[in-house]
């Protein structure tokens, strides 16, 4: 897929998942648009290796989505990818939907279930020392959000990847600097994040988490193991990116736009 | 007599050099069996320092791919200190971890309540795909290595520090599904324990010549098919336990009771939580002192059952 088509596959997800949020009358649209190019890059430029007809395909490659809280997003991309029809989509948190608000491991394509933060690193981490184990080539990838490094489990878990070399591992941060009630700077400063990353033996990259080709480029290098330690991309995102009146505010964690501001949002990516 | 601690490990050592997807992974605790392990089978060896949650997490990445994984700590971290881990991983998504912690109830007494373990029983039985095994000796512990490949969903294993006596003969004896074991039969009252108390009640019982069942209540959720064949015949209950009572054994075996609409008076022994944590040393006696069945109270009150 080239940028442009992928930029366009982008919008396209931009506009399922406010839809579908709006429709639910819930959902964090906020903290799913800020993932939109991360996840899109992995899976529609072939870093993720899947099958939406093998969902368990041995060799596939896994994600290990511990910012549960882009389940709209994900939930969109399975169905483009064609594990299950896009109806499933208007039917998200309602009564006869197969999906909720968080993450369900019992949806096609989706590894685990989450939505209580600070998992998602270590059982990523035992997913990609498996593959070690077994001398299987599988990517474990594990999408994290900034506000979940309050958990000290994550750094437990950075810890123990690091000193087992765990280099078919790939963490993804998306950092969008806010959390619920304030920005993660102002709450409890995490930077200098890619310095406290690289103490805990990563190597760490910081990119423009909306640059599709940086994104790209940051993931093409990977698949290589050029190094012994596991990589962690911080990806420097917005929080709402794509509408630009959700963004850059706290308190627009969980909530999708109401009474006069629904009009708003929609205009804003066209729908 | 071995501990059940040595009992299991020696038994996991034995299997896993024929099964390479057993692993171990240890949250900085050793056992004789494990230093085995280091030695000779390292790459099924893991170590994740005292760091009992992401040793959870990491277990749960590997059972999801198909490892036959076993998480050993201390059980009173590796239960309350990974509860909201183990509830999502075990619990929600039925991944069978095995747990397996060592000190069981007051295990390690001198410790301090920190290391006490009186609340497990309660909380771990309050998750769904969770089956509670309360080791009672080295056989027990023996027999839960042999079945590993049988289990379906997560195993906790709760073991006892040091060895108090043996209920079975050999492995073979023991029926894991069945969960309860009749050591004596008595007449009017049945006396429902496990664990360091089964033992004391035993010796009291045998010591006073008392004529009263006893029985060892070592599975949870309880098998309510074997537990009415046990219990049926019983005009009364008493429940002997270290747990705090909210949720414990007793707490079980009423609900069980309820559930089978079986009308047997049942009589919970055990520790209060009105008494708070126990800062009491000098050894178990002391501490089944502090909350009220020490064996001098728990004669008295087998005496009088």
């Amino acid at each position: 897929m080239d940028i442009k088509q992928l930029e366009e596959k982008c919008l396209f997800l931009r506009k399922k998942v406010l839809e579908m949020c709006l429709k639910a009358e819930t959902g964090h649209v906020t903290s799913s648009f800020s993932s939109i190019e991360i996840l899109a890059t992995l899976y529609y430029q072939g870093h993720i290796k899947n099958d939406p007809t093998d969902e368990k395909m041995k060799d596939r490659d896994r994600l290990i989505l511990s910012k549960a809280q882009a389940s709209p997003l994900i939930y969109t991309i399975m169905a483009d990818l064609g594990y299950y029809d896009m109806a499933e989509l208007d039917k998200f948190a309602q009564k006869d939907g197969i999906f909720g608000v968080h993450l369900q491991d019992t949806v096609p394509g989706i590894e685990t279930t989450a939505g209580a933060l600070g998992h998602g690193l270590g059982v990523a981490s035992g997913v990609a020392l498996n593959a070690k184990m077994n001398r299987e080539l599988y990517f474990t990838y594990c999408l994290l959000g900034d506000g979940e490094l309050y958990e000290g489990s994550i750094w437990e878990s950075m810890m123990f990847a690091s000193h087992n070399n765990l280099n078919n591992l790939v963490g993804i941060i998306d950092r969008n600097f806010l959390c619920t009630t304030d920005f993660t700077e102002n709450l409890i400063e995490l930077e200098p994040l890619d310095k406290k990353i690289k103490a805990f033996g990563w190597n760490c990259h910081i990119i423009d988490g909306h640059n599709l080709e940086e994104l790209n480029l940051a993931f093409q290098r990977l698949r290589n193991r050029p190094s012994r330690k596991p990589t962690m991309i911080i990806c420097e995102t917005v929080k709402g990116k794509g509408l630009e009146s959700m963004s850059y505010q706290p308190l627009c964690h969980g909530v999708p736009p109401k009474g006069d501001a629904i009009e708003i949002a929609k205009k804003e990516i066209g729908l | 007599m071995k501990t059940q601690r040595d009992s299991f490990w020696d038994k996991i050592y034995e299997l896993a050099q024929k099964d390479r997807d057993i692993i171990v992974i240890s949250a900085d605790m050793g056992a004789p069996a494990l230093d085995k392990f280091r030695t000779n089978l390292p790459s099924q060896f893991i170590n994740t320092g005292i760091a009992e949650q992401n040793a959870i997490l990491v277990a749960s990445g590997l059972a999801k791919e198909g490892k036959k994984v076993f998480v050993y700590a201390i059980a009173s971290f590796l239960t309350l200190n990974c509860i909201e881990k183990i509830r999502v991983q075990s619990g929600m998504m039925n991944i069978p971890i095995n747990i397996v912690g060592v000190g069981a109830g007051f295990s390690y007494p001198d410790s301090g309540p920190t290391h006490h373990l009186s609340e497990d029983i309660a909380i771990m039985r309050a998750i769904p795909n969770i089956t509670t095994i309360s080791v009672s000796d080295e056989f027990m512990a023996e027999k839960i290595a042999i079945d590993y490949k049988n289990y379906n969903n997560t195993y906790y294993i709760r073991l006892e520090r040091q060895p108090d006596g043996v209920v079975f003969n050999s492995s073979d004896e023991v029926d894991l599904e069945k969960g309860i074991h009749l050591l004596s039969k008595g007449k009017k009252t049945l006396i429902v324990s496990n664990g360091n108390l089964l033992f004391k009640c035993r010796d009291i019982i045998k010591e006073n010549k008392f004529d009263l069942g006893l029985c060892d209540l070592y599975r949870f959720p309880i098998n309510l098919e074997s537990f009415k064949e046990v219990v049926s015949n019983y005009e009364k209950i008493i429940c002997v336990e270290e747990s705090f009572l909210p949720g414990g054994i007793g707490s079980a075996v009423l609900e069980a009771l309820s559930d089978l609409e079986l009308s047997i008076p049942c009589k919970r022994i055990g520790a209060d939580t009105k008494n708070g944590y126990c800062y009491s040393y000098g050894g178990r006696e002391e501490i089944h002192k502090y909350y009220g069945f020490d064996t001098k109270a728990l004669t008295k009150i087998l005496s009088e059952a």
